[in-house]
């Protein structure tokens, strides 16, 4: 463990800004899509993680207590804030990482409505949507490298 | 409020918190499930009080691992304000005397007054905060609604200029609750409603108890400021 840059993760602590929501930037969304192989066109992004429609009180007060998806998500969307901000080149190959690692965790762990039986390559892209006058603007800001589907490693790191 | 029942308020729902905030990892990858176990067991420790100052110590080298290995806060403030904490409890048990002691626990005081005044500062200092915009967008587009239902609250603009006038009010005007006890307990009984909501329609549920685990800390604070002034 790098232990001096633990220390540099952990002075913004110690002196914080609380600086909350200030101005209301851009924000990220992540489409993944499937392939067959590396040389496969895209043929459909998929939104990652779509949010519900609608969520009940009584769902609210669960998420009180029992919340690991919805904060994984926020953790996905600080990833996309530093592969696009001033990050450095280890941050942002750290960034991309956690995003593929969980996008696949989700298609293999869980019942995911895609087959992917027959699919061995994910990608995925960082949309940014701000507002610009009254409109809303979406921009694709990142495309990450193509990464094998393959069930291996990545659930000891 | 003593500042050793204060001490050891915060010290079982930092506990309490960082468990809740360690059972979500477990659900995930095998390297993270172990640092969050470890935390599991010294948050117990540390609930129990058995060697405190030295459970805290290791709390606090386990979440520079933690840090590291996400490169930062997995959670944004409220991990920040989770780390604030504990290395303020840190120092309060390696303090050499009760004036280092309250010196270390009024830190935590101090930057909890500021979360609420700065975050109200800078949006009051925002023509988008005052004109309601700011949190406009907030529902419309940003990450943050829990539900697509949520997003048709940004088709009603007074209601949320009304929310982001309150909110201004009530961040800036927190210091001022620090005048009585009466007042105080009132400002932190909406700090916590407005936590609670933000953990309802923003799923922010470790906001919610990292901050509350503070409380002890001001109402302590509260208490030996006026003690001072007689």
């Amino acid at each position: 463990m790098n232990f001096i840059n633990s220390i540099k993760l952990l002075l913004p602590a110690l002196i914080p800004s609380w600086n909350f929501f200030d101005v209301i930037a851009s924000s990220p969304r992540i489409q993944f899509s499937l392939l067959k192989s590396e040389n496969t066109p895209i043929q459909e992004w998929h939104e990652f993680r779509p949010r519900p429609m609608h969520l009940s009180f009584i769902q609210m007060l669960k998420r009180m207590l029992w919340n690991p998806g919805w904060n994984e998500s926020l953790f996905l969307v600080s990833c996309a804030e530093r592969i696009m901000g001033d990050s450095t080149q280890q941050l942002i190959q750290h960034s991309e990482n956690e995003i593929l690692k969980r996008i696949k965790k989700d298609l293999l762990q869980t019942e995911s409505e895609f087959n992917v039986s027959d699919i061995t390559y994910l990608q995925f892209r960082l949309i940014f949507v701000h507002r610009q006058g009254t409109e809303l603007q979406k921009e694709v800001t990142f495309i990450s490298r193509i990464q094998p589907l393959s069930m291996d490693n990545d659930y000891e790191s | 409020m003593s500042l050793e029942l204060a001490i050891r308020l915060t010290e079982v729902l930092m506990g309490f918190s960082f468990i809740q905030q360690s059972i979500e990892h477990l659900t995930l990858f095998t390297h993270e499930r172990r640092l969050f176990l470890i935390r599991i067991i010294l948050s117990l420790l540390l609930i129990i009080g058995f060697q405190t100052a030295w459970t805290l110590l290791l709390l606090l080298l386990l979440s520079l691992a933690i840090l590291h290995r996400f490169q930062g806060p997995y959670n944004g403030g409220a991990d920040r304000m989770s780390l604030l904490i504990l290395s303020c409890l840190t120092l309060v048990h390696f303090a050499p005397s009760l004036r280092w002691q309250e010196v270390a626990f009024g830190y935590l005081v101090i930057q909890l007054i500021l979360s609420y005044f700065i975050s109200g500062w800078v949006k009051v200092i925002n023509p988008d905060w005052r004109n309601g915009q700011a949190l406009r967008d907030v529902f419309q587009f940003s990450a943050y609604p829990v539900s697509e239902s949520l997003r048709q609250w940004s088709k009603s603009p007074r209601l949320l200029l009304s929310m982001s006038w309150g909110v201004i009010l009530f961040e800036l005007l927190f210091p001022f609750s620090l005048l009585s006890s009466t007042s105080l307990t009132f400002a932190l009984v909406i700090t916590a409603s407005f936590h609670f909501s933000n953990a309802c329609l923003f799923g922010l549920n470790h906001f919610f108890w990292i901050w509350i685990t503070a409380y002890p800390s001001i109402l302590w604070f509260q208490q030996r400021i006026f003690e001072s002034l007689n």
